[in-house]
């Protein structure tokens, strides 16, 4: 006891219980007071892909564990502190794209913030596929595209 | 929903036009179109209109809103007003976009109405994400917008829904530990 480990997070949750105080749980950094001062001042710098992917799923679940800062955690993780905050940026990339460059910003979102943007471009696409009068047009699947042709002498061979 | 299928049904939307052939009354089953005489403006749905066009069977005439001068008041009081402006038929992108396409020849002026058209729609659609943005940024629990139409809508109706159903769940980390044992981030 008193040493310190690194486990998974599911083994954490499995061990965790408020009784008995088998094991406590340090919270990652991005968690604690240093970081969330750097949310409050400005969300969107922070590369959140970098700091833990995971970001908004990891500390929902840290919540679990009972912790006195907890409160001030889910009020940064969803608050103008980040989620909301950097809610903008992603919309209006993810519906402005017009096939620029967005990959220097989708490298710093996490995970849900990616999934997000995903969804807003799409929309975005179809509707200009749609606008150009591509929705009607078959076109080749992009997966046949991949096959390429096969040569006689591979067949053989 | 796919763009197709808005403008899928915004292909029952009424337009005049002038048939060069005759036929009788015929009876469909959303209703009666017709009769059709050479030369006599007839309102019938777009999609036939479009299928008669392409056969060179009639001459389309634009509806009354499509023309330079109220598309400009139209897009002048979209960009002067914070709310969004009625506009003169719920289907307006889909109808330009279709009549443009298929019949610009029977409309004068084409170029500058689908720019013209283009913009408000562009205007239109800022407006509809500065109003999601303060909507998410005060955590309101509804909001009310009139005038939208469905293509709007559409577009960026997936990604502000699942948005919202992301807050749900991050909303919910303010009740205390047992409840959120769910796994499904």
């Amino acid at each position: 006891q008193g040493s310190k480990l690194e486990i998974p997070l599911w083994l954490a949750k499995g061990l965790h219980d408020s009784k008995r105080r088998i094991i406590s749980v340090e919270l990652p950094k991005i968690y604690k007071e240093a970081w969330r001062t750097v949310f409050s001042a400005d969300a969107n710098v922070v590369d959140l892909h970098k700091m833990g992917p995971y970001y908004y799923g990891l500390g929902s679940q840290l919540l679990n564990f009972e912790n006195p800062e907890n409160p001030e955690i889910a009020q940064t993780i969803l608050q103008a502190s980040t989620f909301i905050a950097r809610f903008r940026r992603i919309m209006d990339s993810s519906q402005n794209a017009y096939n620029e460059d967005t990959s220097a910003l989708v490298a710093r979102l996490d995970e849900l913030e990616r999934a997000l943007f995903q969804v807003g471009q799409k929309g975005l696409n179809d509707f200009q596929c749609w606008e150009k009068g591509q929705a009607s047009q078959i076109t080749a699947s992009s997966l046949v595209q991949n096959y390429g042709k096969r040569k006689l002498t591979e067949v053989d061979g | 929903m796919e763009p197709a299928e808005v403008e899928f049904l915004a292909e029952k939307e009424l337009v005049t036009i002038v048939p060069n052939f005759s036929l009788d009354r015929i009876h469909l089953i959303g209703g009666d179109l017709g009769p059709f005489n050479p030369g006599l403006p007839v309102e019938v749905p777009v999609w036939l209109a479009i299928n008669l066009k392409q056969r060179q069977k009639c001459r389309l005439i634009p509806p009354e809103w499509m023309d330079v001068g109220k598309l400009e008041e139209i897009r002048d009081q979209e960009r002067k007003e914070d709310t969004f402006t009625p506009m003169p038929s719920p289907y307006y992108m889909e109808l330009t976009k279709l009549l443009l396409n298929y019949a610009s020849d029977n409309i004068p002026r084409a170029d500058e109405i689908r720019t013209l058209v283009k913009d408000t729609w562009d205007t239109r659609v800022a407006k509809l994400r500065l109003s999601a943005d303060s909507f998410v940024r005060q955590q309101e629990a509804h909001a009310k917008l009139d005038n939208l139409t469905l293509m709007e809508i559409n577009t960026t109706g997936t990604f502000l829904t699942q948005a919202l159903d992301q807050m749900y769940k991050l909303r919910t980390n303010f009740q205390p530990g047992e409840s959120s044992h769910s796994q499904d981030f």
